[in-house]
């Protein structure tokens, strides 16, 4: 991975860890019109994620698997951090049984896998 | 006497033909020319809240933007917040806070506003019951609000009652400019900054205002003016250090209220 192209995919994860972080807590809250409400910023991180994919090669096809192996792990370990230390801090009702599908999902939208 | 009459397009200027008989209205006297359709939009006189000084312009705007909004269908009250309130001319939209008990079609409204103004507008509905959720609960609501211009006189008297997991969700905002700082303009990083200190003060039971919200950033990131983080002049490692330091302050008093919180039966 070139430096540019590394640090690309580091923001990537980021804005996406932010979005999955979002829509597990929004379901730990569980009230629909926080869900309304509140989309608009899991929208904003999401949207800026889909700028970033936008400017990693390949930007119309799957990333290679060497890459997607090591974006999900990040996702997966970062998501997993904050949720835990929230837990680890009395936050109730978080189910870190998300994670995994959650995460797969917004790599399918975003066509990294 | 009094005509109506309708604009032509001209090839230089633009004109209005009125007939050649007629009583009054002399070739050569002075007329003022209003729109036919102010008849139709309700006139009112704005309401001011903590506004010192406001542009004759900019009174006359929110009453035409009361007017075509009440035009339109009739709402509780109609709320201007935001940039355009700043002394000048830089607001890049109207920020308008619409009570009313039904949703309404925001995007045609919004359509509206532009095609009449020529203004981009960004308008929110809400309940009565919504708003004063908002302002028990919400930092960035107390903000918002903390400066209108309103069609009708607008009361409120609240007790704060944070909803610690909604503040942690905003708080979570802010997180971004802690991954992103290197991406982001000055105004995305005020805005950032903002959200972030307008947490910490309300849980620390105090007043936000906009004001107060621009003076704890000065004294807590040691800035001269607030335009520093404005055209993104800061130093980065000394803003970042600082960000993360109140960042994890607040969040674990929020974690400590999501921990105190009644447990729901």
């Amino acid at each position: 991975m070139s430096q540019n192209r590394n640090k690309l995919i580091n923001l990537l994860i980021g804005n996406l860890a932010n979005s999955i972080i979002h829509i597990i807590l929004e379901k730990a809250i569980n009230k629909p019109e926080i869900n309304e409400k509140y989309r608009k910023e899991l929208v904003n991180s999401f949207q800026i994620a889909k700028k970033y994919r936008e400017k990693i090669n390949p930007k119309e096809s799957s990333f290679p698997s060497g890459d997607i192996e090591y974006i999900k792990e990040k996702l997966i370990k970062r998501v997993r951090a904050e949720l835990s230390l929230r837990i680890s801090k009395g936050y109730q009702n978080i189910n870190l049984n998300l994670i995994k599908p959650e995460v797969d999902k917004i790599l399918s939208e975003l066509l990294i896998r | 006497m009094e005509l109506i009459a309708k604009i032509s397009k001209g090839t230089l200027m633009d004109q209005i033909y009125i007939p050649k008989n007629r009583a009054g209205l002399e070739t050569g006297s002075y007329v003022i020319i209003r729109p036919a359709i102010l008849g139709q939009e309700q006139e009112t006189k704005p309401n001011f809240y903590n506004i010192k000084n406001i542009e004759p312009i900019k009174v006359e705007i929110a009453r035409r933007i009361f007017g075509i909004i009440s035009s339109i269908f009739d709402c509780e009250n109609i709320i201007i917040v935001g940039s355009f309130l700043d002394k000048g001319f830089n607001f890049n939209d109207l920020d308008i806070v619409i009570i009313n008990e039904s949703k309404i079609n925001i995007k045609s409204l919004e359509l509206t506003v532009k095609s009449k103004l020529g203004f981009n507008s960004h308008i929110i509905c809400l309940s009565n019951k919504e708003l004063l959720a908002g302002l028990r609960t919400d930092p960035l609501y107390q903000a918002m609000l903390s400066r209108f211009v309103s069609k009708q006189r607008l009361i409120f008297k609240i007790k704060d009652m944070p909803d610690y997991k909604i503040l942690d969700l905003h708080l979570l905002k802010s997180q971004f400019l802690i991954d992103n700082f290197d991406i982001l303009t000055g105004k995305e990083k005020y805005s950032l900054t903002r959200n972030l200190i307008a947490i910490k003060l309300f849980l620390e039971n105090k007043k936000i205002t906009n004001e107060m919200i621009d003076s704890e950033i000065m004294r807590l990131f040691k800035l001269k003016t607030i335009n520093e983080l404005k055209d993104n002049i800061i130093n980065k490692l000394e803003f970042l250090k600082r960000f993360k330091e109140i960042y994890k302050k607040t969040f674990n008093k929020i974690m400590e209220g999501i921990k105190n919180e009644p447990k729901p039966q």
